[in-house]
């Protein structure tokens, strides 16, 4: 019970830090996002203005903005959080008190992940009622819209030990940064967030079958346009690549922490 | 005149010690510049190939089949690749400054403060990168079949592509000093650099139109590459030249007051 | 008579900002809502400074001497008030303004930390136009007399925070300017390096006959550097005068403190006259006693009681500074007698 109370109150106050400054969380979240989707909007509309296209790949024009619309939401639900915070309580040594609260380091910045998610969601369901009813987006059914939600979730788990990861390098590397960027940039084009797989060349998504970044953005797109028949596949894969980085994690924390108490940084 | 030229002198030196401090930063931090040349690389491919990707399935986007497209784009790295290089880092250095007070120093040095904030920060790694996007700039121009004159206007024109979107970003860095936070600002910047590094043709109107008159950044890439096909669309380049000025004396005011407004982080 | 170098009359700086209710609702309320206060951190001071003066800048956490000092600067743009410091108005920042001031802050550093000292100093040669025999001899007297000519070569980030301070007053004089602010600059030393730090600010005064600004928490600073002091108390000066004066504001009386070999008996009347404070043990006494009966009455007690230990007050102003900053109002009411504004020992 009393840690549980511990757990509320540490996702309240990282609630707090997230919104403490509004403009910001805006421009660094969401902004980002919707000029992404923007891009992608013109230049698919652009692309389909000539009349010699109607269909690519089996994506009509509506179909291609529905799949960018939904990669905004996938980008924003499954791979919004980031592990700055994380990062940067490794390398100016904040670390120190998280040895000594009997709270521990990953409870605490797994709350306010947590916290991040819940605000992520509440944004999220609102984008998907604005875009909806501006009738660039099509739901085909509320199950499906539920276990497109349900399955983001569960990817923002897997994006998170990821992001641990990142972090966790702090102890090593004096600019976390540099790497938390290039995942994003290998994910936005390996998961299908910049376009959609499908107009990949084979052999290259041959290969990215067996990465987890298609189950980054394509699977959960998928499922929101209710075409992901393997639905128990996508799970179970993304259930082992969350077992195997936690795993990861583990080690890289007790190989930092060995290296943080020896040396006393 | 023999004052312009001291200045000219006064300054060039300043910055070599800034280049020669950031170069020795830089390389005592291996892994990192490794990591920055790869980062770079990585975007540099990604995008490229995305680009390709689409090709494989139509013919033109707009008026541009696939080489006029990726010159383009080429042309925009090489932007990208001279903003990483001399400007970036010290945009994100300015929000850490703002917030933590040690913006002060800066400013009681007396050198103006737009030259020692916007390029404190000079990244030797991302130098490396130059033959990379060079060998694209390179290679697509030659599918294009670019004149000879376009050849040595190239540079010119990407410097001056250069210039206009900096001192825009200038500007918009100036809000820093009113929103305290600054990350938030720097992800804006990134967001108009993403706007800009796709051809003006494919934005609606009114989008097309706000961007290229009001916040020209539009003009940044497609203004110089327009020309280089067309020479007849040489009021691009003027518009070019135009909008730095206005956004230079723009910045004069924004500048002031900005500082005006900044209460530094006190004890 | 001595020109003038810092003049300022009716000096004010407002600050503004927003209150944020606790918890979750308070931060979502804060999204949209705001309610904005508005902060004189800084509020009619006027200050006449001439050339050569070192002034002490003394007053309790937030009381407004970083905001002074950076109004002082430029770095912050007094919101009212006439400021003028060697005949130029800080705000518009002009180049040779800049090129004649430095500013040092303890808890700050302006050199690169992952380079060594001597490559931001020549950076700094730069901004400053420091002729290269010139640069030479500086860097050489000073770090002599800081004793760290060793240490030019080694990164920043090795340095102990000693060493790292001595640098930083180094960078910041490199270009020996005519007005200096340093704001804490001993904070976090030991007891040490405190006082090599005080020693080479001294030095470097007589020397160079510049005009300091010092803030600092820790008296002996004041004591040891500063002939006049400036204290400002939630944004306003409450004193201005001699060190002297200072000490004696509460009173011409000194603290005397006796041991003696076994307890004594506190309700004697000799002890009541000099609000005499004791030990629970009995065995030690703190008299406060007038300047003139200080030698007749040490002598009584010395002869007449079993005395081990005495000793006089070394540094007054503690006391005098702990007492102003537990009690605020004991200032106003001294104002209130001594005339209509403030403590002026000057006049």
């Amino acid at each position: 019970m009393g840690h549980a109370l511990k757990w509320w109150q540490t996702i309240k106050i990282s609630w707090s830090n997230h919104t403490a400054y509004r403009m910001n969380f805006f421009l660094q979240v969401i902004g980002p996002a919707l000029v992404f989707f923007f891009v992608k909007y013109n230049l698919w509309s652009s692309i389909y203005s000539d009349e010699s296209v109607e269909i690519i790949k089996g994506y009509t024009l509506s179909q291609m903005i529905d799949y960018h619309v939904w990669a905004m939401i996938v980008g924003l639900l499954a791979k919004g959080h980031s592990a700055l915070n994380l990062s940067e309580d490794i390398r100016l040594g904040r670390i120190s008190n998280f040895l000594i609260y009997p709270f521990n380091f990953w409870e605490f910045h797994t709350a306010s992940f947590l916290s991040f998610q819940i605000l992520q969601t509440i944004i999220v369901s609102i984008s998907i009622c604005i875009f909806w009813s501006l009738g660039i987006l099509s739901i085909p059914s509320a199950s499906i819209l539920m276990s497109g939600f349900l399955y983001c979730l569960f990817v923002s788990c897997f994006w998170y030990t990821l992001q641990y990861l990142t972090g966790l390098v702090g102890f090593w590397l004096e600019e976390t940064w540099i790497l938390r960027v290039i995942l994003e940039i290998l994910t936005a084009f390996l998961s299908g967030a910049i376009i959609p797989l499908e107009l990949y060349p084979k052999w290259f998504v041959s290969i990215l079958e067996w990465t987890p970044f298609p189950y980054l953005t394509y699977f959960p797109i998928k499922t929101f346009m209710g075409q992901n028949s393997e639905l128990i596949a996508s799970y179970s894969v993304v259930t082992i690549w969350i077992i195997i980085f936690c795993f990861i994690n583990h080690i890289i924390w007790k190989r930092g922490i060995k290296l943080y108490t020896g040396a006393g940084m | 005149m023999k004052n312009l030229k001291q200045t000219i002198f006064y300054y060039l030196k300043v910055y070599e010690k800034f280049v020669s401090t950031s170069i020795s930063v830089g390389v005592s931090f291996r892994t990192s510049f490794t990591l920055l040349l790869l980062m770079d690389l990585f975007f540099y491919f990604s995008t490229l190939l995305s680009v390709n990707f689409i090709y494989d399935h139509i013919q033109m986007i707009g008026p541009w089949d696939k080489n006029h497209l990726l010159f383009f784009i080429s042309f925009m790295l090489g932007i990208d690749h001279l903003h990483m290089t001399l400007v970036s880092e010290s945009f994100w250095e300015l929000s850490h400054s703002i917030r933590t007070g040690d913006l002060d120093f800066a400013l009681i040095k007396p050198a103006n403060s737009v030259f020692s904030v916007f390029f404190r920060y000079f990244r030797p790694s991302t130098i490396i990168n130059i033959f990379v996007v060079w060998t694209f700039i390179i290679y697509y121009g030659i599918q294009v079949k670019l004149e000879p004159l376009s050849w040595v206007l190239l540079p010119f024109l990407m410097f001056l592509g250069f210039f206009l979107f900096v001192v825009i970003e200038f500007n918009i860095a100036a809000s820093m000093f009113w929103l305290k936070e600054g990350l938030g600002i720097n992800f804006l910047r990134m967001q108009l650099q993403q706007l800009a590094r796709w051809p003006n043709f494919i934005y609606a109107s009114i989008a097309r139109k706000f961007l290229t008159v009001c916040l020209p950044i539009l003009l940044v890439g497609s203004g110089p590459i327009h020309f280089l096909y067309d020479y007849g669309k040489w009021p691009l380049i003027l518009s070019m030249v135009a909008a730095s000025i206005v956004f230079l004396f723009i910045l004069k005011f924004v500048w002031r007051s900005a500082l005006r407004h900044y209460n530094s982080a006190s004890s | 008579m001595k020109k003038t170098v810092i003049y300022s009359q009716k000096l004010e700086k407002k600050f503004t900002s927003y209150k944020k209710e606790p918890g979750l609702l308070g931060s979502l309320k804060s999204l949209f809502v705001r309610n904005y206060i508005t902060k004189k951190a800084v509020k009619d001071f006027n200050l006449d400074i001439k050339q050569g003066e070192i002034i002490g800048l003394l007053g309790p956490n937030g009381a407004g001497k970083t905001t002074l000092m950076k109004m002082f600067t430029g770095i912050v743009v007094p919101s009212e008030g006439t400021l003028k410091i060697l005949g130029y108005t800080p705000s518009e920042r002009d180049r040779l303004f800049r090129k004649k001031i430095a500013l040092v802050m303890g808890q700050k550093s302006q050199l690169w930390w992952d380079i060594p000292a001597m490559d931001s100093f020549l950076l700094l040669q730069r901004f400053y136009e420091i002729e290269e025999s010139q640069f030479q001899k500086r860097i050489k007297t000073m770090s002599e007399l800081l004793d760290v000519d060793d240490l030019l070569h080694i990164h920043v980030r090795k340095l102990s925070l000693g060493e790292r301070m001595k640098m930083e007053l180094m960078a910041s004089l490199i270009h020996s300017p005519e007005i200096i602010f340093l704001d804490e600059p001993t904070i976090g030393l030991d007891l040490i390096s405190q006082e090599n730090i005080r020693n080479f600010i001294k030095e470097y005064h007589q020397k160079n006959k510049c005009t300091i600004i010092v803030t600092s928490h820790y008296m002996a600073d004041v004591q040891a550097l500063c002939e006049r002091l400036v204290l400002i108390f939630d944004g306003e000066k409450t004193f201005d005068g001699p060190l002297s004066k200072f000490e004696t504001i509460l009173g011409k009386e000194k603290n005397v403190t006796f041991n003696f070999s076994s307890p004594q008996d506190p309700t004697l009347d000799l002890w009541s006259s000099f609000e005499a404070q004791w030990d629970s043990h009995k065995i030690q006494v703190d008299l406060r006693i007038p300047e003139d009966k200080l030698r007749s009455v040490a002598l009584n007690i010395i002869k007449d009681f079993p005395v081990t230990e005495f000793n006089t007050e070394k540094m007054p102003i503690e006391r005098v500074m702990k007492t102003l900053m537990k009690n605020p109002q004991i200032v106003k009411q001294l104002n209130g007698n001594n005339g209509p504004h403030e403590l002026n020992g000057r006049n």
